[in-house]
């Protein structure tokens, strides 16, 4: 196969490279939003001494919310959102129905969770002026609000072309 | 070829690992919360190993079973991995450890699971023939 120009560029990594790479780097802004928050709260108990705002249940509810939307996003099947099953092999009329109710379920937590983790931002910590080291705890729920979602989002990306891949594989 | 050189530089590189973490616990502070790099790091490659033995490529009838447990196993490998990276931090953060034990510990956390990697990448190409 001949090339019209002298430098070649590099090919693109296959579809299942991809896929994979997308899944662990999900993985990966999953352990970071995680340990953001879990830096915040032991940052509140151990080394923050000078104040005594601490993070209590109320800064941990959003994440808890965010990681529930992102579960649920994530445990629906893809193949029931595109096609509308006209053949009703698995679960007859409605399936894409029920589908998208679930999913607007778990993309209303997980906005949720980052909208909450805002309004906490604001009400607990900005509104009251606390200097830095405190406003930290505030912004690190933000933060790992909006590293959940990334991470979900990434994990979406990376399973959509997923039919054909699997399609290779079973031939 | 994974013959008795690699073996032998890759169990120099896994001691070197060993060494510099328990060095970074050792030296700078009272506390081994270090060591918990080393248990993540040994921890890192098992989702990926149980997943994709459960994995059953050969039930092609089956649609939805096979690959989903295959991005779990990725997914919790990737969250191992980073988890080795943001765990000194944090701790170094809380001031629970210092700066430098924070370096040592990421640095021989990163020996060790590229040993382990590199270990696995060997020698599963021997076990294709």
């Amino acid at each position: 196969m001949s090339h019209p120009f002298r430098i070649r560029l590099p090919a693109l990594p296959s579809q299942a490279v991809l896929r994979s790479t997308g899944v662990y780097i999900s993985g990966g802004l999953f352990a970071t939003a995680f340990y953001t928050f879990l830096d915040a709260s032991i940052f509140s108990r151990v080394a923050n001494g000078s104040s005594n705002v601490h993070i209590t249940i109320l800064d941990w509810l959003p994440l808890i919310c965010s990681i529930l939307g992102m579960l649920i996003i994530n445990f629906i099947d893809k193949t029931h959102l595109s096609n509308d099953d006209s053949f009703s092999y698995s679960g007859g009329s409605g399936v894409m129905l029920k589908a998208k109710i679930v999913l607007f379920m778990g993309f209303a937590l997980m906005a949720g969770g980052l909208a909450g983790s805002l309004a906490v931002l604001v009400l607990k910590y900005l509104v009251p002026g606390h200097p830095w080291p405190t406003l930290w705890l505030g912004v690190a729920g933000a933060v790992a609000n909006g590293l959940v979602m990334a991470s979900s989002s990434v994990l979406w990306v990376s399973q959509m072309g997923e039919g054909e891949y699997r399609y290779d594989l079973s031939l | 070829m994974a013959g008795l050189k690699t073996i032998i530089a890759l169990s120099f590189v896994l001691a070197i690992g060993f060494l510099l973490v328990i060095l970074s616990s050792a030296l700078f502070g009272p506390n081994y919360f270090p060591l918990l790099v080393v248990a993540t790091y040994v921890l890192a490659p098992l989702p990926n190993a149980i997943c994709s033995q459960c994995a059953t490529p050969n039930d092609f009838m089956d649609d939805t079973n096979g690959s989903g447990i295959v991005d779990l196993g990725k997914f919790l490998t990737g969250f191992f991995v980073v988890m080795g990276i943001a765990l000194p931090a944090m701790l170094a953060h809380c001031g629970i450890i210092q700066i430098p034990a924070m370096i040592m510990s990421i640095i021989g956390g990163l020996l060790i699971y590229g040993t382990i990697i590199s270990f696995t990448m060997f020698f599963q190409e021997t076990e294709e023939f």
